[in-house]
């Protein structure tokens, strides 16, 4: 390789990240990707500024499945709730469970994959059988055991950190449903990097095991984590929404996934209330279409064959 | 002149490596074999002194180094550091005395470095994980040393430095200096220049040679280079399929070998002087057949353009041909 | 013509070949104003450290420059007739069967999934229009050519050694009869014996051919063993070329003395290291002047600021102003 291209290599840290960035806005799909998040975002900040209080069927402001008017710029619901107010107050419930699931399944993921891949052996059949067990295990059957179990625990009514029981049991769920697909990534990642002789170096200049993997292997899997990430937020969306579309939602707390199947209780299909779907629906697909972008972007700018300088 | 008293010793090391068999040879009951990497060497290295590994490429250096760095584990035989037995010991902290007298010095040092730390973060680690330093001013100070001692002058423009902003020579110099900033007693180096540049190679010799000179460190030195090991190194130990074939100063071996492969090796080595005194024996055929099939009686006898009814037999064991100077051929004597 | 002391028209004639890589907005001369002349049957050395600029060299040679690269001057004459080197369509029917590659690490270039032999035939097949049948009778010629017993046409690369697949490599490149050969560093992955048989191959096949050999190396003891000629770069020039005795009795240029005393040579007896101060050049702020006047023992005044031109010099060429040529004549400078 050159000496004399490299010296063109940013030097600091800052200047990295700086050509990161470009690299990473470089791609059309990761612009259109985060512009609709920050909307989303935006939107999910602070919906009670942009639309009111949510309404319930004591406000509800208009008639029943009443088609998009200059009042109701997204039509009513059958018990005359305003579809724009219920949309967006569903954003921050469908964005927050969709990251918290994210967060725990990226944590769970990483350790367990990276245990796995780093000691190997009986350590890696063991972690890959659970790991295989809950790569199998559809999230729909988890969440019929727990949820008993934790309402049977804490009542409809208690909270948990914050959330209410069912909105735990959601969040839960889909973190342990989509951590296995985290750990095969990171394990298989961890195989190739302990082959590396920079962890032989390690060893021989006396790192032990645990710091080896937190400052040797970890950073070095922060690509895939980070590209895997935005898929996995991407699926916690499809996943919540089809949790709460099976009646698993929380109907007080209304996420888009509740909203949908709000709708399809109603009868908004056969009724011809196409907006009372196509509202959710399409937030749901635009919001998980972002995640998939930005993670292919992600996966792109991080790969280093795709980069002119490796 | 360097002190002889040993510091390290192997006696009749020997790693043998499963060969992971089919299903078919299960079933049929065949043993399992083993790819014989080193298949028993008796070597010491003295204090301050440095001695040439050499042999083809698949002939066992590297495993030997692995195993002085404690990276493998040998399935045969002794590895003495100052007459203790090292060869059972294991896990970080029990090898923490250890690391701090032995270092190595890989190969190819662009894959050595982590791409993702800084030059100041891979040289302190030696210092950070075997607890030799109480502060920060402690750190740099030592860290700065180090880089200067491998020749990266002035140290500080290169402590936030990654490695793909560093030239190869001078990666290779960040590896040595992370060597260098535990001030081990005993280098292994493994083909430390075989990826640099003519013009580098030096350069790094140099340093090597320096740090024997001034601090008496001992060397252990892989190549594949017969001429580089005769520049370098006191002693030339000749490894040909996990054996050692010969042994002696090295000018002795550069200049009197004894052993038909040692020949070999040397006629093989392109010069420059042209081809006086060589084609004394015609060229190697064939390749170096695979470890996990060793040919008995001497190893070397399906490639030995003197091969015998008795090589093909016995093996030859090592036979005194001169002061200090072992070969393992029955043409020797 | 650059090298008038040759009479013969040569095979291929480089005629101040530039060749600038863009790269982000900025542009970096990986080689400039490159001349040289090939014979037919004759074997040239191109020495020099990483990133001097040999791979480029070879690679604009063969028309198989990257897509970045442009060809910023000169041309390339072969058998009298420009090359359309910058034309990658055009330069299909020359390449492979008129100048062919051994390219640097190629051996592990190999497809896994397919015998050897199938990968021997199918440049046979593609360039020559040869049935399977005939292309596959030409493989075999080929592998006992290389030295590969015929029957181990059928194992995967896998199955073979660094040097056999080395071999196999090479007999890809003989597949349609060209007159060239570059091999581009084709021994470096290679320990000594390896090495050994392999340059001892290319010069057999090289005089029963009568092929061209242009050897892309880093190590000068190599070219001493197998070539005639040998061309040294340094920073994307030529600085010194000369036949490899003339070199090594009396190199010229301080770059190449020093390359040479920096070689180990147990038959001089004098175990010396002597490095080459200093670092390798930076393209991208290439030194002013000489660009070796940074590390060069002998640098005067004028080295600094004037760019020495690579002149005719005795029977060979040097780039050095400590050998002006009396004559002056000077090699055409391009815009
Ligand atoms: N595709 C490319 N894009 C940009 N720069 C390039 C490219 N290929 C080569 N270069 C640069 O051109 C210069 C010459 O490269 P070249 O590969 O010819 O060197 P070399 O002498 O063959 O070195 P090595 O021994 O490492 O192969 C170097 O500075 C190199 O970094
Ligand atoms: N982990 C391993 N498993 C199986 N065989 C190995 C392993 N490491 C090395 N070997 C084999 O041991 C022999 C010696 O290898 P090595 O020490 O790397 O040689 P060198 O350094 O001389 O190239 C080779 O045949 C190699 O294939
Ligand atoms: S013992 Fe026999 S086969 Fe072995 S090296 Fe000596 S002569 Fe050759
Ligand atoms: S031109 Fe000057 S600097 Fe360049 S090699 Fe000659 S003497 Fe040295
Ligand atoms: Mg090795
Ligand atoms: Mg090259």
């Amino acid at each position: 390789m050159s000496e004399s291209i490299v010296q063109y290599y940013p030097r600091s840290r800052t200047r990295a990240i700086k050509a990161f960035l470009g690299q990473f806005l470089g791609h059309g799909g990761a612009r259109l990707g985060l512009l609709c998040l920050v909307f989303f975002v935006a939107v999910a900040a602070v919906p009670t500024f942009l639309v009111g209080p949510l309404q319930t069927a004591i406000n509800a402001t208009g008639d029943f499945l009443m088609p998009p008017s200059g009042e109701h710029l997204l039509g009513t619901d059958e018990v005359g709730r305003d579809v724009l107010n219920l949309v967006v107050h569903g954003a921050r419930i469908s964005l927050v469970i969709a990251l918290l699931a994210t967060v725990i399944s990226l944590v769970v993921g990483t350790t367990i994959g990276m245990t796995a891949g780093y000691y190997g052996g009986r350590v890696d059949v063991w972690l890959m059988r659970l790991t295989d067990f809950f790569f199998v295990m559809p999230s729909f059957v988890l969440a019929l055991v727990i949820t008993p179990v934790v309402l049977e625990v804490m009542g409809r009514g208690g909270e948990i950190l914050g959330f209410r029981p069912s909105l735990f049991v959601i969040i839960v769920v889909i973190g342990m449903t989509s951590w296995a697909f985290v750990a095969r990534i990171v394990r298989s990642q961890t195989l190739s990097l302990k082959e590396r002789t920079f962890i032989d170096r390690a060893r021989v200049v006396g790192s032990s095991n645990s710091s080896i993997m937190v400052r040797h292997i970890l950073p070095n899997l922060v690509p895939q984590i980070a590209a895997n990430g935005a898929l996995v937020v991407a699926g916690a969306i499809y996943v919540e929404t089809s949790l709460s579309f099976l009646g698993l939602g929380d109907p007080l707390q209304p996420s888009w996934g509740t909203l949908l199947s709000l709708a399809q209780r109603a009868g908004a299909a056969s009724a011809g209330a196409w907006w009372y779907l196509a509202a959710p629906g399409v937030c749901v697909l635009s919001v998980s279409l972002s995640f998939v972008l930005i993670g292919n972007a992600l996966d792109d700018t991080f790969n280093p064959r795709r980069r002119v300088i490796p | 002149m360097p002190d002889t008293a040993d510091i390290l010793r192997l006696e009749s090391l020997q790693v043998h490596f499963p060969i992971q068999r089919g299903l078919f040879d299960r079933v049929l009951g065949r043993p399992a074999g083993a790819v014989r990497a080193v298949d028993g060497i008796d070597l010491n290295i003295g204090r301050g002194e440095i001695v040439a590994l050499v042999g083809e490429s698949g002939s066992g250096k590297t495993t030997v180094g692995r195993v002085i760095t404690k990276l493998a584990q040998p399935t045969g035989g002794r590895l003495l550091f100052e007459g203790r037995n090292m060869t059972a010991e294991r896990g970080s902290s029990a090898l923490r005395p250890y690391r701090h007298r032995v270092q190595m010095i890989f190969q190819d040092a662009y894959q050595a470095l982590n791409p993702r730390h800084t030059v100041f973060d891979i040289v302190a680690e030696p210092l950070r994980s075997l607890r030799l330093v109480d502060n920060v001013t402690q750190l740099a100070e030592r860290v700065s040393k180090a880089l200067a001692a491998a020749g990266l002058n002035p140290a500080g423009d290169f402590f936030s430095r990654f490695p793909h902003e560093l030239s190869g020579g001078q990666r290779q110099r960040v590896v040595i200096a992370g060597a260098l900033a535990v001030k081990p007693e005993l280098i292994i180096a493994d083909e430390p220049v075989s990826m640099l540049d003519v013009s580098i190679r030096a350069q790094i010799l140099q340093v090597l040679v320096d740090l024997r000179d001034k601090h008496n460190m001992a060397l252990l030195f892989i190549t594949h280079d017969l001429p580089l090991a005769w520049l370098i190194a006191d002693r030339i130990a000749v490894l040909y399929l996990g054996k050692l074939v010969e042994i002696g100063s090295a000018d002795e071996i550069t200049f009197n070998p004894r052993h038909p492969y040692t020949v070999a090796l040397r006629n093989a080595t392109p010069q420059i002087g042209g081809n006086a005194g060589r084609a004394v024996l015609p060229a190697l055929q064939g390749e170096v057949p695979s470890a996990a099939r060793v040919p008995k009686g001497c190893r070397f006898h399906p490639r030995c353009p003197l091969t015998f009814d008795r090589c093909k037999k016995e093996e030859p064991p090592p036979i005194e041909v001169g002061p200090q100077h072992l070969s393992a051929c029955w043409l020797a004597k | 013509m650059t090298n008038s002391s040759q009479d013969k028209a040569p095979l291929l004639d480089v005629n101040c070949l530039s060749v600038d890589y863009g790269l982000k907005g900025v542009s970096l001369r990986a080689i400039d104003r490159v001349s040289f002349a090939l014979q037919a049957g004759e074997a040239v050395g191109l020495v020099g450290e990483s990133g001097s600029g040999k791979t480029t060299t070879a690679m604009a040679i063969a028309g198989l420059l990257s897509p970045n690269a442009r060809v910023s001057s000169g041309e390339v004459r072969y058998r009298g007739s420009r090359l359309p080197i910058d034309d990658d369509a055009a330069m299909r029917p020359h390449r492979w069967c008129e100048t062919s590659v051994v390219f640097q690490g190629a051996m592990n270039a190999l497809n896994p999934v397919h015998r050897i032999i199938k990968q021997i035939a199918e440049p046979c097949m593609l360039k020559l229009g040869m049935s399977r049948g005939e292309a596959t009778a030409r493989a075999r010629e080929l592998l006992g050519l290389v030295g590969i017993p015929t029957d181990r046409g059928s194992a995967y690369p896998h199955e073979l050694s660094g040097g056999m697949r080395q071999r196999v490599m090479i007999a890809m490149a003989l597949a349609c009869r060209p007159s060239i050969v570059i091999g581009d560093e084709p021994t470096t992955a290679l320990d000594v014996i390896t090495q050994a048989q392999i340059l001892k191959l290319l010069g057999e096949l090289r005089s029963r051919l009568s092929l061209a050999l242009i050897l892309i190396t880093h190590d000068l003891s190599v070219v001493a063993e197998c070539c005639d000629r040998v061309m040294i770069m340094y920073a994307g020039r030529i600085v010194e070329d000369g036949t490899v005795a003339e070199i090594f009795a009396q190199p010229k240029h301080p770059y190449t003395r020093l390359l040479i005393e920096s070689i180990p040579n147990p038959a001089s007896g004098k175990k010396m290291i002597r490095p080459i101060p200093g670092d390798p050049p930076n393209l991208v702020n290439r030194p002013s002047g000489c660009a070796f006047h940074p590390r060069c023992p002998s640098a005067m005044g004028v080295c600094g600021t004037e760019v020495p031109s690579l002149d005719q010099f005795g029977r060979g060429r040097v780039a050095c102003h400590l050998h002006r040529s009396s004559r002056g004549d000077k090699v055409a400078v391009h815009a």
